[in-house]
């Protein structure tokens, strides 16, 4: 009874602490804004120049102030580097239809065109298509300015369609990643790519020594003659120990005979 | 034969615990990774379709927290607050102390037959990095699962391609955990020759005394010279315990090898 009280009585002191030290912390943080909290409030004014319904105007959020990815629109670096002049004709991500004149593209599906794209966990996992989330046809490229997949209003427009209550936070999740160890990687997101490795090495280090060390020391202790040998497995044991550790003393003791015929001349 | 207790029935229940959730999480886990390939389709048929796999997963890993909150809270229990720091910092505890890097470097030289094999006290350096890699572990997978388990709410703290990243931390960090699961500890809990079909102390709580006295020599002589050795000596469990104790660690073993043998047969279609 005493005890349980005592344990009690730690619990709630430690409580306590732990949560002034929490509400001290709390209260110093400055007041940011949420990363969620950035819709537009304005009814009119942002379409007024440009012809436009309005139609979105609900949904929108300012652009978001961190991207991970580093995005340069005029140069990509897939197979082939298109300079800034052929960018002109050959970047689509603004366009309405973004394969707007590409031949065969009606007899050809998605996934043939754009590999990449078909490997992120929404196909892969969930078995979600591609249209679920680029819509009919035209398929609007990603900056087009009235396109679903714009990030002003992409996460009311695509990714609320399956998560209820998305926001501009969430719909900054990267569909399609980069591979996260892939040397690009470094250049357009540096974040996955050093943690990714971070982590790799963490675990690859963690093997190469302990499990080298654990098959060793069974092997040591297979050997061990010290140990009683109480069962036949035991005798063979410290039988064959006898035979390999006295091969490895030798080997040892003849090393050092040179060493002191040199010291000797010395 | 007589034993010395070395776990309790709370730790050993601590490891009973972590043990089935992390068998969970690890089948769940990597039936969610695979679900692209056969092998995952199948695994997650066992627990009754993708979406049940993905709920069983983050159920699990909450009541693996909820285990590891309360294990914080025994720890917090047991230690001697009023021998501070001392208390924590003898050879009963977990914490590396000066003498495991001695120790390490000369059990290196008895593996390659260079010198006596070191006199280990209650616990051995790998031991200790054992009981802090679980509870690092804990920490990294159980805080990234904890953002990860609902993202629409977590991302309304974070940037949303901050999930990209601590999905990757979460992918690896299981990686690594389920590799020295399967492979470290195993071996040192069943293949090892003092060991070998299967080390019985993290179930019934003893160690025969005279195994101890071969492996960890200055525990038992510590014991005997404190004269505390009589009050930790305890009987032999049943043999009908010692049965169950060993389907039971079977059944789990060949459930993990059969995780980790298809994980490695499979892993090039993860990529295609
Ligand atoms: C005939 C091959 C072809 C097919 C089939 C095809 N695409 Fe494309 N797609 C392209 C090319 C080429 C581009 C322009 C690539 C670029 O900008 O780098 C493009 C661009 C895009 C873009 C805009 C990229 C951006 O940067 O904004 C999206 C989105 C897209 N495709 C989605 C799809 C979807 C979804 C399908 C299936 C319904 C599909 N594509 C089928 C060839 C194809
Ligand atoms: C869960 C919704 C979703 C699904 C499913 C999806 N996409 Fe996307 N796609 C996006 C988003 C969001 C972007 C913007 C860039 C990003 O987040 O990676 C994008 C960008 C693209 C781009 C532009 C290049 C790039 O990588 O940024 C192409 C091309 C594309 N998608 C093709 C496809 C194809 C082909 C499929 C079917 C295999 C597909 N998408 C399935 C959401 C989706
Ligand atoms: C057609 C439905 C659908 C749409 C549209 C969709 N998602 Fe998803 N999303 C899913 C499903 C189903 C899952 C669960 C799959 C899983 O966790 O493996 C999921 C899971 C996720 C996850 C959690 C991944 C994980 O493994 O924990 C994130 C993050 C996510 N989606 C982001 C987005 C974003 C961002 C968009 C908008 C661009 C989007 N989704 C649009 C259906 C959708």
């Amino acid at each position: 009874m005493k005890g349980a009280m005592a344990v009690i009585r730690l619990a709630y002191h430690w409580g306590a602490f732990g949560f002034l030290i929490g509400a001290a912390v709390f209260l110093t943080i400055p007041s940011v804004p949420s990363w969620a909290q950035e819709e537009v409030t304005s009814k009119i004014y942002r379409y007024r120049e440009r012809v436009a319904t309005g139609y979105y105007e609900g949904y929108e959020v300012s652009p978001r102030r961190a991207r991970a990815i580093l995005e340069t629109p005029g140069i990509r670096r897939d197979r082939f580097s298109i300079g800034a002049s052929a960018a002109a004709v050959r970047i689509r991500t603004h366009l309405p239809d973004s394969h707007r004149g590409l031949k065969f593209y009606y007899r050809t599906t998605c996934i043939e065109c754009h590999p990449g794209q078909a490997r992120n966990l929404h196909s892969m996992r969930a078995g979600i298509t591609c249209r679920q989330c680029h819509g009919p046809e035209p398929i609007a490229a990603i900056n087009h300015y009235y396109s679903a997949m714009n990030t002003i209003r992409r996460h009311a427009y695509v990714c609320s369609k399956c998560h209820e209550g998305a926001t501009a936070s969430f719909s900054g999740f990267y569909v399609h990643e980069p591979p996260s160890t892939a040397l690009s990687t470094r250049e357009s997101f540096p974040l996955l790519f050093y943690t990714s490795w971070g982590m790799l090495v963490l675990l690859l280090g963690t093997l190469a020594f302990f499990v080298p060390h654990s098959f060793m020391v069974g092997f040591r202790e297979l050997l061990d003659k010290t140990k009683a040998p109480e069962s036949s497995v035991g005798k063979l044991a410290n039988s064959v120990s006898h035979r390999i550790m006295g091969g490895i003393r030798k080997l040892f003791e003849k090393k050092k005979v040179p060493e002191n015929e040199v010291d000797d001349a010395a | 034969m007589q034993q010395i207790r070395r776990f309790t029935p709370i730790q050993r229940g601590f490891h009973l615990i972590l043990m089935l959730t992390f068998v969970i999480q690890s089948a769940t886990g990597l039936a969610r990774m695979y679900v692209g390939t056969g092998w995952g389709k199948q695994l997650t048929d066992l627990f009754g379709g993708y979406p049940n796999t993905l709920t069983i997963h983050k159920w699990v890993g909450l009541l693996m927290l909820f285990a590891f909150i309360i294990h914080l809270i025994y720890i917090l229990a047991t230690i001697n607050w009023r021998g501070l720091p001392g208390s924590i910092y003898g050879p009963d505890s977990l914490i590396p102390r000066l003498e495991d890097i001695g120790q390490s470097i000369r059990h290196v030289g008895w593996i390659l037959g260079l010198n006596g094999p070191p006199r280990f006290d209650r616990w051995a350096y790998w031991e200790k990095f054992d009981y802090w890699a679980v509870f690092w572990g804990i920490c990294l997978l159980g805080g990234t699962g904890l953002i990860l388990y609902n993202p629409v709410i977590s991302s309304r703290f974070i940037p949303g391609w901050a999930l990209n990243v601590l999905l990757w931390i979460h992918r690896i960090e299981a990686t690594l955990a389920m590799a020295h699961v399967f492979l470290i500890h195993f071996f040192i809990g069943h293949l090892r020759r003092e060991n070998f079909p299967m080390d019985l102390v993290m179930f019934e709580g003893g160690i025969d005394l005279e195994k101890a006295r071969h492996e960890r020599p200055d525990w038992v002589e510590r014991m005997e010279n404190e004269g505390a050795l009589q009050n930790v000596l305890v009987a032999k469990s049943t043999l009908s315990l010692r049965v169950i104790y060993h389907v039971f660690g079977f059944a789990i073993v060949i459930g993990c090898l059969y995780l980790l043998v298809n994980a490695f047969l499979n892993a090039h279609r993860l990529m295609g």
